[in-house]
């Protein structure tokens, strides 16, 4: 009888130590990868590889990032930006949850509107900035407004794509329990579109917050997107390396602190993974 | 035929009815045409734009920068998102840095394009293709992650090897998920090369509507808001819609909603 | 010439959600004649799956070996062809292009390929579907050209693993009449994991009974039917339902040992 080669090999068990916990940890899984992308960064910086001009260290960066808050600029900034995409996503949602549903629930408003919601939609929300400036100047408003834009057609498409996805056993099953069309929609349509009205918000919201950047950087007079084209107007690149960590780091944040939680608290604790994930 | 006729039908319905309701209310109102356009300024408009060759000419540079960055994000994600759905430990280590750059893509890195290659073709299409790679990277990898388990086995015990795993199974096997990050993708490089057109260079769809906001010119403004809106649905009807029919669709395997 | 020779099979893998190591296949020890039908049956969640995968070369034994032809086997190879229960076909190729693949990736020349997959559809029922997409067919035709697929590569050992698991029950009594009808046309060596104990008898020469986790064999029972075989014979012979009712006891002891032992233990 030959023996396997497999033989000689433990069974692993006792073997997961530390090493096993640690790789396990959430924070060092997210954050480690990170730790040798800094020293690589460091070291191209350190070797000058590229002119200073155009690329500058971890250190350098660091230091210009606690000059910035020191000086009160960035948090201010940031404040700005954030107070115009809550604002922007706020009446987004506003708008876009209710009209979601009455398109995804009428057959009429369905017919009349769907073409101009692919069109508008088609309309990438950038190429609304020229018009929005002629209307309400370099405002508050005309960012809002883009923003607002941004987040409504996808929110709605999605919304309507989610509630398609109730299975229609499940709406039949309600209705044979005695439910009415009010309580099938807020018990069943509602929940059960909840996954893909979390997915439109994180996809409304990746436009949004592009937008919102390229807004500051054209019309803008505080905010991040306006810092970073400021400090490349003057030739500073640290400014612009500093304003796109603090972008990545914010929106690392919103996602694993607010997004993420959001879809698993709905997607994963119902099991219901959605259909077109599974794509088979 | 007489379905698809009541379908054409109810596509241009609400057109139509968007432009009447569009004139009505510029007639009605006595807004000043200057800040809101009559239709028929936007027309006359598109007219004049159309005779003078500008259109061709903004469009035609939009289109080709585009192309090139949409060729270069394909050439560049596919095959690392590749090694990434392969590798479990390449996919934990670089999931964090993905989803840290997603967040980037595309317009973030207007400012330092801009300064790294200076204003001019080379920066757009540095956007275009950054606001692409990394929504495919991502979905080429998911690709390749969900194709079943048992396929591969299937394949395995049919005497697969390596090279033809590649490309007679993972690549066919992650396309669903390739078109979807390219729907993603394009939607993301669409607005980074409106952006960019509009700081870094002196032709292209976006660079004209900001031209026309200096000087005012609401309807022209307008016009190339319709242009990139119809260009957008064309890339998807002509590009995107037929590849998923064909394959896709073709083979049963729906297409991931995203 | 035994075809198939598994020898003092163990696995133990390690769960992952709460680190215990679990014995999946206690000793499994059998062999598998040339052009015979053997079929594994045993209690759910005893490993016959488990078993059959390791013969596939899609999973590692702990220990113990595995001889296909005297030789051991390593991977996953084309002398070894799996039909899985859910199908596992390549959804962006043809009827023609699955069976076909094999071929291909064995270097068979592109004009003997054809003929060589026609021959295979024929003996499966499907002429006149080479050009449909899987997902065009039913559920039972699919399984049938999972069939093709694997006897097309003419393996040493064709593998099935619960194969008709996710049929109805009416196309379930055809697959299983018409697989007999390949079988006893073609004889190839086939291995076939199953929990329905009527499908196993039906099909088999002998039948492979495997006890509850940690598996052993329990006994292999010899089924004493004629060669060809179809149901409406099969189901009036005494010796099918001795067949039968001898396997469920064997089953069922098992599974009344097992509520024993939780008993005691409680």
């Amino acid at each position: 009888m030959s023996v396997s080669t497999d033989r000689a090999r433990p069974v692993a068990g006792r073997r997961r130590g530390w090493k096993h916990r640690l790789a396990q940890n959430g924070t060092v899984r997210t954050l480690g990868p990170f730790v040798p992308v800094v020293f690589l960064w460091w070291l191209v910086a350190e070797l000058d590889v590229f002119p200073s001009a155009f690329f500058v260290g971890p250190a350098t960066v660091l230091a210009e990032m606690a000059d910035l808050i020191y000086k009160g600029i960035l948090p201010s900034y940031l404040a700005d930006s954030l107070n115009r995409l809550w604002n922007g996503v706020l009446f987004g949602m506003l708008i876009g949850i209710p009209a979601g549903f009455v398109v995804a629930l009428s057959t009429w408003a369905r017919k009349l509107t769907w073409p101009l919601l692919m069109f508008f939609q088609a309309i990438a929300d950038i190429a609304w900035l020229p018009i929005v400036i002629v209307w309400f100047g370099f405002s508050l408003t005309a960012v809002t407004f883009v923003i607002v834009y941004t987040i409504v057609f996808p929110l709605m498409i999605s919304i309507v794509a989610g509630v398609e996805q109730v299975p229609r056993d499940v709406i039949r099953a309600a209705r044979s329990l005695g439910a009415g069309r009010f309580r099938v929609f807020t018990d069943v349509i509602v929940p059960g579109s909840l996954p893909s009205v979390a997915t439109g918000i994180r996809t409304g919201l990746g436009y949004g917050w592009r937008a919102l950047i390229a807004a500051e950087i054209i019309i803008g007079s505080s905010g991040l997107g306006f810092m970073m084209f400021d400090s490349r107007r003057a030739g500073e690149v640290t400014g612009v390396f500093v304003g796109m960590i603090v972008l990545g780091v914010l929106w690392f944040a919103l996602d694993a602190l607010v997004l993420a939680p959001f879809e698993r608290s709905t997607i994963e604790r119902w099991g219901m993974v959605k259909t077109a994930e599974v794509g088979r | 035929m007489s379905r698809r006729l009541a379908a054409a039908f109810w596509f241009v319905v609400p057109f139509v009815g968007l432009v009447v309701i569009w004139a009505a209310i510029v007639a009605l109102t006595g807004v000043d045409r200057r800040v809101f356009p009559q239709v028929t300024d936007v027309a006359r408009a598109f007219a004049d734009m159309w005779a003078s060759g500008e259109l061709a000419t903004h469009v035609g540079a939009s289109l080709q920068r585009i192309a090139i960055g949409v060729v270069a994000a394909l050439v560049t994600a596919i095959p690392f998102g590749f090694a990434l759905g392969i590798s479990r430990w390449a996919a934990a280590f670089f999931s964090p840095l993905l989803r840290f750059s997603v967040a980037l893509a595309g317009i973030a890195w207007i400012p330092l394009a801009t300064l790294w290659f200076g204003t001019g073709e080379q920066a757009v299409i540095f956007i275009v293709w950054n606001a692409m790679f990394f929504a495919l990277t991502y979905n080429a990898m998911l690709g390749v992650q969900r194709i079943p388990t048992e396929l591969l086995r299937a394949a395995r015990s049919l005497g697969t090897t390596r090279l033809r795993m590649f490309s007679d199974v993972m690549l066919p096997g992650a396309l669903p998920s390739i078109v979807t990050g390219l729907r993603v993708g394009l939607g993301y490089g669409w607005r980074g090369l409106v952006a960019a057109e509009i700081i870094a260079t002196n032709a292209g769809i976006g660079y004209s509507i900001f031209l026309a906001q200096r000087f005012f010119r609401t309807d022209v403004i307008i016009t190339g808001m319709i242009i990139i809106g119809v260009l957008w649905l064309i890339v998807d009807r002509v590009l995107l819609a037929p590849l998923e029919r064909r394959t896709v669709e073709r083979w049963g395997m729906k297409a991931v909603v995203s | 010439m035994k075809t198939l020779e598994i020898s003092g099979l163990h696995k133990q893998f390690v769960d992952s959600y709460t680190d215990e190591v679990v014995t999946a296949v206690g000793d499994v020890s059998f062999a598998v004649e040339q052009g015979e039908f053997i079929s594994v049956l045993g209690p759910s969640g005893c490993g016959k799956t488990t078993v059959l995968n390791i013969v596939a070369g899609f999973e590692k034994q702990t220990d113990g070996s595995v001889l296909v032809g005297g030789r051991e086997i390593s991977g996953p190879s084309p002398e070894r062809g799996v039909v899985f229960q859910s199908f596992a076909l390549f959804p962006w190729k043809t009827v023609l292009g699955n069976v076909v693949f094999g071929l291909r990736m064995r270097g068979v020349p592109r004009q003997e390929r054809e003929p060589i997959a026609r021959q295979y559809l024929d003996l499966v029922g499907l002429e006149g579907f080479e050009r449909k997409f899987p997902h065009e067919l039913s559920g039972g035709m699919q399984q049938r050209l999972g069939v093709a697929r694997v006897l097309a590569n003419e393996p040493e050992v064709m593998l099935m693993d619960e194969p008709f698991a996710s049929v109805d029950a009416q196309t379930r009594r055809k697959l299983q009449e018409d697989l007999t009808g390949i079988f006893e046309s073609k004889r190839p060596t086939v291995f076939f994991v199953t929990h329905d104990v009527d499908e196993a008898v039906f099909l088999s020469d002998r039948v492979v009974v495997l006890s509850s986790r940690p598996s052993q064999v329990n006994e292999i029972v010899t089924v004493p039917l004629e060669r060809p075989r179809d149901w409406r014979s099969v189901l009036d012979d005494p010796d099918f339902r001795h067949t039968v009712t001898h396997i469920t006891d064997l089953l069922s002891g098992d599974e009344s040992r097992v509520v024993q032992a939780d008993l005691d233990s409680a």
